[in-house]
């Protein structure tokens, strides 16, 4: 981890509902790390990749936020990388099959990995049809798969529900199953409270399931980045972590209730 | 070089008078890679309890201008854990280390005071009081840290208490005060979907506001004082630290701004290690305080 400038390489361009800022960083954070940037306020922004390419990363910011008010060529100061990205194939072995699965407003935390392997299923949960990115957005070779909560698309979510289902709707339980029963990855982008109901989905389709088989991207305010102030701690099955060095991204089925 | 505890028998002599603040800093080996630790004059831990503590629940961050709130609960795996994980670097560290303690009550403040001396590294003990402790208990628990253990006490104040508690605890066994814990404060917390005030996030406060008020304390408490006095809230240059000097502070805390700018520690460590001329700080002008001016 180390302390150094950067610079905004192009002025931001919306991608609703998101803004992107494209950001000039030698050795940019992994799918699931982050940055912490010096954006002017009293605390330091964490940045996490959404597109990462030879110059450096795009992170998608939500309207108002203060990395929108730096122009191109604006120099910032980042610590970083930091913290525990996505690992999807430790062992070395080329992975065939990838299941990602968020709720829509933390898609761009999932963005980097859609064509992470030759076969990627993409499940997107929003509470309305309108909240729904268009289906163009995303590579062609992404099979994808849409809830809503209130059914006006795609399946009917939350997706960890169960039970019967208005006539003309499908409930999205069965069909994440399904691809869970597929996938020999999968990643998850939630707010943490959903996190015990998704894992208990996970281990009820596989049995004995190898560790990090789903992993999970823990969105908490990480002030300080290094694991000295204690505001990210969350509570797993294997006691309290700190998310910014342990985590953003743990093991699924450590959130499972006991 | 600084005393902090010239009272007592080992004493507290730090090299630079520079530290950061309890709860910003970890047990010393967090901001291996960001800060300097060597020069810094002594690594403050985060504050530990005889027994676990758990995260606290809900909203832990909240932002307001320039000022946050924080709300952890305080979160430590308990003493002795804390000492089998990090013993080893403390031993390492080439500066004395200072365990926060939290104040619960006296016996097991003297339970914790007499378990640390001994241990490798420890050089004294910071005692953090809940914010609405009354003068009885803030001076038992002292007695107990101070008759049990072997390390030297450092008082921190609880912001507002300063009046009621620094006097007393340093007439009975405080080698040091430190002025103040960061103050409680209250923030409203948005349900971002209903997009209205949803609840409220107690917690501590942080910011370059506080500076002011630390001054203002300072001011007048430092020098009225028999124990030396660190000066803690808001400091975020060496300009800060050295005001804080120049009214009688004998050293500085550094506390939740280092989060943004973890360099701010070197920074102030090594301005504060050239020679200074405490009078160019401020201007001369009137009476009690060297630079101060008259209050309206």
């Amino acid at each position: 981890m180390v302390k150094r400038q950067t610079a905004i390489l192009r002025r931001a361009r919306p991608a609703p509902p998101f803004w992107e800022i494209h950001l000039a960083l030698e050795q940019p954070p992994e799918p699931g790390a982050y940055v912490l940037a010096d954006l002017g306020g009293p605390l330091r922004e964490p940045l996490f990749p959404s597109e990462i390419d030879s110059a450096g990363f795009v992170a998608a910011v939500p309207p108002g936020h203060p990395a929108l008010r730096l122009l191109p060529g604006a120099e910032i100061d980042v610590i970083g990388p930091l913290g525990r990205g996505f690992r999807l194939n430790p062992d070395g072995h080329p992975l065939a099959r990838l299941l990602l699965v968020a709720q829509v407003g933390f898609l761009p935390f999932l963005q980097p990995l859609f064509q992470a392997a030759p076969a990627v299923a993409l499940v997107v949960e929003a509470t309305t049809r309108a909240q729904l990115p268009a289906p163009t957005r995303f590579p062609p070779t992404l099979e994808l798969t849409l809830v809503t909560l209130d059914g006006s698309a795609g399946y009917l979510g939350p997706l960890e529900a169960e039970g019967a289902v208005p006539s003309g709707l499908e409930r999205a339980g069965p069909r994440l199953r399904e691809l869970i029963a597929w996938t020999e990855r999968a990643c998850f982008a939630f707010e943490l409270d959903r996190y015990p109901a998704l894992a208990q989905c996970v281990s009820e389709v596989r049995i004995q399931p190898q560790a990090d088989l789903a992993q999970a991207l823990v969105r908490v305010p990480m002030p300080c980045g290094v694991g000295a102030c204690d505001a990210c701690r969350v509570a797993t099955q294997r006691g309290e972590r700190q998310a910014c060095v342990d985590g953003p991204v743990f093991d699924l089925l450590a959130f499972r209730r006991e | 070089m600084v005393e902090l505890a010239p009272r007592h028998k080992y004493g507290l002599t730090l090299t630079v008078p520079v530290m950061p603040a309890s709860g910003t800093f970890g047990y010393g080996d967090a901001y291996q890679d960001l800060v300097d630790v060597a020069l810094l004059g002594a690594v403050v831990t985060n504050p530990v309890s005889l027994r676990s503590r758990r995260t606290a629940q809900g909203r832990r961050i909240g932002v307001r201008g320039d000022a946050f709130v924080v709300h952890t609960g305080w979160p430590n795996p308990g003493l002795n854990r804390v000492i089998r994980t990090y013993s080893e670097t403390w031993e390492r560290l080439p500066i004395p280390v200072i365990v926060h303690l939290l104040a619960s009550r006296p016996e097991e403040v003297a339970q914790t005071a007499a378990r640390l001396s001994g241990v490798a590294g420890v050089a004294g003990i910071e005692l953090g009081f809940p914010a609405t402790i009354s003068v009885r208990d803030a001076r038992a628990t002292v007695e107990a840290a101070a008759n049990e253990g072997d390390l030297p006490v450092i008082a921190k104040i609880p912001f507002g208490r300063v009046e009621r508690l620094a006097p007393i605890l340093a007439a009975h066994g405080a080698d040091a005060l430190t002025l103040t814990a960061p103050p409680r404060a209250v923030l409203p917390v948005r349900d971002e979907r209903a997009g209205a005030v949803a609840r409220f996030m107690r917690g501590r406060l942080y910011g370059a506001a506080l500076f002011p008020l630390l001054l203002d304390t300072l001011s007048y408490w430092a020098r009225r004082l028999p124990v030396p006095v660190i000066a803690c809230g808001g400091i975020a240059s060496p300009e800060d630290a050295l005001a804080c000097l120049t009214l009688g502070a004998a050293a500085v805390q550094i506390d939740a701004l280092l989060w943004r700018e973890p360099a701010l520690l070197d920074t102030v460590a090594r301005a504060l290690v050239q020679p200074q001329k405490p009078d160019s700080v401020l201007a001369e002008s009137s009476t009690e305080q060297p630079g101060m001016e008259d209050e309206e």
